[in-house]
Parts: C-alpha cells; sequence; structure tokens
C-alpha cells in the first residue's frame, strides 16, 4: 500500500502520496497567515494550528501549522480552504485550483491597466508588499523650453551659478590652474533663470518659453507617464487597500469570504497580538484626536478585514469575535465537499 | 516455488475461461503468458498436480488474502484481475456515501483497479469487486459499504 512522505524544508513542507495518482500537498509558511481554516476544514485531523501569536511576535523559527503525514490523505481540502494559497495540493503535477471538479475560493484583486496612472498609492498601502508600480517618466527637457548662453568673457568663475542650479544643471569643470570651463546641461535645466539672477557679473543670458507664452510648443505626448502595476498572486490576500486608496478607482478587489468582526472592548488588555497578526493591517491602536480625550482600546477598518480569524485565535482574552456568514466558492457536485466549505461559516 | 503456486493459479483461471467460451488467445493475453503454455496447461502438462492443490486451497481463503496473495505471487496486475475475476464467483453490492471526500486513498490501495474518482466520489465498479473490503477499511470518512449479495 502506497504510505504517505514528508520532506520538510526550513518551515515549508510537502506530504507526498504516490500510486495510481502522484498527490503533493506544499505548505509554504511564508504565505500563511495563521488564519487555522485549514485545521478547521480538515475532514481527519490531521491539521493542528500553532502557536502562531507566540511565532508572529517571536520570530520564532516553528512552522505555522504542523500537518500528521499518517493522518493525512491528501484530499486537498485545506488548500482549497486556504484563502491565501498557503496550502496548494498538486495530483500529477496539476494544481487542483485548475481542476474543474474540485471548487475553488473566488477571490480577486486586479488593477485596470486602462486606468492606473501609477501614482503608486497602493504600492506604499499595501500591508503584505505585493503591489509593484514600474513606471517611465517622460522626458524633462521636453516639458520646458527656453534658452540659456553664459558669456564666457564676462564669466568670472565664481561657482555661484553651479551652486544655486536647483536642477544640477550647470557644471564648472577645471581644465587647468586656474583655468575652468563652465558648461550647461540642457536637458536638465528647467529655465527656472535662478542662475541668470544670481550671477554677479550679469554673464548669463536665459529665457524660458513657457513662461512668455504659456504651453504653445509643449507636445501633450511628451507628458506622458507609462508603467505598469502588477499584484503578486502569491502574496496578496485580497484585504482591499488598494482599492480603497487609488484615486481613478482602477482597482477591484474581490474578497473570499463575507461575514463580521467583534471586538469586546472589556476584555481587551491591549497586548496588540492581533494587530501583529492581522495580514490586513485591518486593527490599530487609535490615537487621542484632542487633549484629554482618551481613544478607544482598538479599533477595527472592517472595510479591509477579510475574515480569516487569526486576530480572533491570537487573542488571549477571547475578546474578539469574527464571523463568517458566506463563503464565495465555485460550484461542485460533491456534498462533503459543500459540506467543508459551508463548516467554515459560523 | 511461488513460481509453481502462480502456475497453479492461471491454470484454475485458464479452465475456468475455456469454460466460459474464451479462446486460447484471449486466455494467454489475459493470463500474460505465452500461448503454448496455455495449451500444454489445458492439457494438463508441465505443471504439478500439488500447485494446483495449492492454488485451489487459496481461492477458498476470504476474498482478501485471496488477492492479497495472488497479487504477491503472481506480481502481474493484469493476470491477478483475470485469476481474481474469474475464480471468485461472489458477487458484491457498493455504496459510497456523500461523505465521501475524494482522496484517492481507496483508488491506490484496489489491487484490481475496481475503483475510480468521479466529481470528487469513488465509484466501484461492481463487476469487478472481490469483497476484499480493503477499501471499506481504509476509508477516512467511513463513506463505503460493501455488501455480499445472497
Amino acid at each position: 500500500m502506497a504510505t504517505n512522505t514528508k520532506e520538510a524544508k526550513a518551515k515549508d513542507f510537502n506530504i507526498e502520496r504516490s500510486a495510481e495518482e502522484e498527490r503533493k500537498l506544499s505548505f509554504k509558511d511564508e504565505s500563511c497567515i495563521g488564519c487555522g481554516i485549514c485545521e478547521k476544514i480538515c475532514p481527519v485531523e490531521a491539521i493542528e494550528l500553532g502557536p502562531i501569536g507566540a511565532i508572529v511576535r517571536t520570530g520564532s523559527d516553528e512552522a505555522k501549522i504542523e500537518i500528521d503525514e499518517d493522518k493525512c490523505v491528501l484530499c486537498g481540502m485545506c488548500s482549497v480552504g486556504c484563502p491565501v494559497d498557503a496550502l496548494d495540493l498538486e495530483i500529477d503535477g496539476k494544481s487542483i485550483k485548475g481542476i474543474e471538479t474540485y471548487p475553488r475560493l473566488i477571490s480577486s484583486a486586479e488593477i485596470s491597466d486602462e486606468d492606473c496612472v501609477y501614482c503608486r498609492a497602493c504600492e506604499r498601502i499595501c500591508p503584505q508588499e505585493a503591489v509593484t508600480v514600474a513606471r517611465v517618466l517622460p522626458d524633462r527637457a521636453k516639458l520646458v523650453t527656453g534658452e540659456i548662453e553664459i558669456d564666457k568673457e564676462k564669466c568670472i568663475d565664481c561657482g555661484v551659478c553651479e551652486e544655486m542650479c536647483p536642477a544640477d544643471a550647470i557644471t564648472m569643470e577645471e581644465i587647468g590652474p586656474n583655468e575652468y570651463d563652465i558648461s550647461v546641461d540642457e536637458d536638465k535645466c528647467v529655465y527656472c533663470l535662478v542662475c541668470k539672477r544670481a550671477c554677479p557679473e550679469d554673464a548669463i543670458k536665459a529665457a524660458c518659453r513657457g513662461c512668455s507664452y504659456g504651453e504653445y510648443d509643449i507636445n501633450p505626448e511628451d507628458a506622458e507617464i507609462a508603467g505598469k502595476a502588477v499584484i503578486d498572486e502569491e502574496t496578496c490576500v485580497r484585504c482591499g487597500w488598494c482599492e480603497e486608496v487609488c484615486p481613478k478607482e482602477a482597482v477591484e478587489v474581490v474578497k473570499p469570504f463575507e461575514g463580521e468582526i467583534e471586538i469586546d472592548l472589556d476584555k481587551c488588555e491591549t497586548c496588540g497580538a492581533c494587530i501583529d497578526i492581522c495580514p490586513c493591517d485591518a486593527l490599530e491602536f487609535p490615537k487621542a484626536t484632542k487633549a484629554g480625550e482618551r481613544a478607544p482600546k482598538l479599533q477595527k477598518n472592517e472595510e479591509f478585514c477579510i475574515y480569516c480569524g487569526a486576530c480572533e485565535n491570537v487573542c488571549p482574552n477571547e475578546a474578539i469575535e469574527v464571523k463568517r456568514t458566506n463563503i464565495n466558492y465555485t460550484p461542485t457536485k460533491s456534498k462533503s465537499w459543500q459540506k467543508g466549505l459551508e463548516s467554515l461559516k459560523s | 516455488m511461488p513460481k509453481h503456486i502462480a502456475s497453479g493459479l492461471k491454470y484454475l483461471a485458464a479452465v475456468e475461461l475455456v469454460r466460459d467460451g474464451y479462446s486460447q488467445k484471449e486466455i494467454s493475453k489475459a493470463l500474460n503468458m505465452d500461448r503454448s503454455t496455455v495449451s500444454h496447461y489445458l492439457h494438463g502438462r508441465n505443471l504439478s498436480l500439488s500447485s494446483i492443490e495449492i492454488a485451489e486451497l487459496i481461492i477458498k481463503f476470504n476474498p482478501r488474502d485471496f488477492i492479497v496473495l495472488t497479487d504477491a505471487i503472481v506480481g502481474d496486475k493484469e493476470a491477478t484481475k483475470t485469476i481474481v475475476k474469474t475464480c471468485l464467483d461472489k458477487k458484491y453490492s457498493v455504496e459510497v456515501k456523500d461523505t465521501c471526500i475524494g482522496c484517492g486513498v481507496c483508488v491506490d490501495i484496489c489491487l484490481i483497479d475496481a475503483i475510480m474518482l468521479d466529481d470528487l466520489k469513488a465509484h466501484i465498479d461492481t463487476e469487478l469487486c472481490c469483497g476484499c473490503l480493503m477499501c471499506e477499511e481504509k476509508c477516512p470518512t467511513n463513506s463505503i459499504n460493501i455488501m455480499e449479495e445472497s
């Protein structure tokens, strides 16, 4: 009979069984958010959630979950329930997330290429650093127009213009003993005229064409910003921060679960474990807004909560309750799989 | 010795198959042996009476012991399947409950390939099932029921 083999590498591990077909369940600790959904959904009780509070706060080298390879039957239910793809079951090298008969949680995060202006607001806010915005800025020289000339006869090589130029466009080079060459890099110059005004010898002639004639000779195409915004599927947790901060409504996030989170402030001892574990930055210690005011102990930003339940697991005082009222998944004919996914509701 | 017992088992299967109207060519294919050997066996040549006697004993074991032993002795899946199917005359009815999670443990354990997964549920071919009950026993969700038909 085919028995399971387990292969561990640091905190990650694979469990395999090969016979008629090859089944391989892999766990990636870095992606795991400690929600414990796998432990709840496992039909054979093979999974145990570790002391995630301690693991997250001490940087312990313990894995966040443990799977007993003698109990695991490689059914894959944990990998389907996992909201962040930390667990994945492959059958004959193909992830069951791509196999039609298996249900899949419905969730996504997408940035529309058409609407994105590459402002990087999403990149800055993402709690998982899952967004990368690469952008190519326009040529600065094409956005300004003007003329500049330094009269070398008048110039006394004082270097005032070089020191003051805000665009670092002026360079003085020593070409011999007490002999200098001064030059202006017209790709860098923005024709601000600071040099002209500061020159003690009136040796600089410069004019900004934009200032006198408006935008008459600037091509709007030259001002276009090109780029590409990418969300890393592996690290994204679908919290929705990017969608919220996007000024152009270019982001759409679909969350796998619906629900509510309740905090009992009387029980909260402000240890902060929930804040540390929350993958969505959906919990915070609020600051008082006025002198003499006392802010509440803990505040939730439910808009960004994915109802994973990690905070509830980690709270030592049972002050947090996460309820899941709906699980969004693709249809399956299997009654036991429907039941398994529905069991995640509370 | 195992070779001798294997030939006894193949002999018994071959006799059954001839009775069921199969040609020597078909039998040699189903039992993975060459045609001349099939012919020899059917004429009582090249095999000892004692190996037939042992094979007859094995067939009367309970289905699991019979299948496991045959699989170990014959060492060829197709031949094992033929021997088991031909020499066991009992019929089994099968029930797979909706609690089946489609883990495939039963598929892997079945020595005669009678089980396949469809829509995340095990389907057992009653034509092939020989009642060894290994799947029923190993099913992690106790979803399989195999009953002998009277």
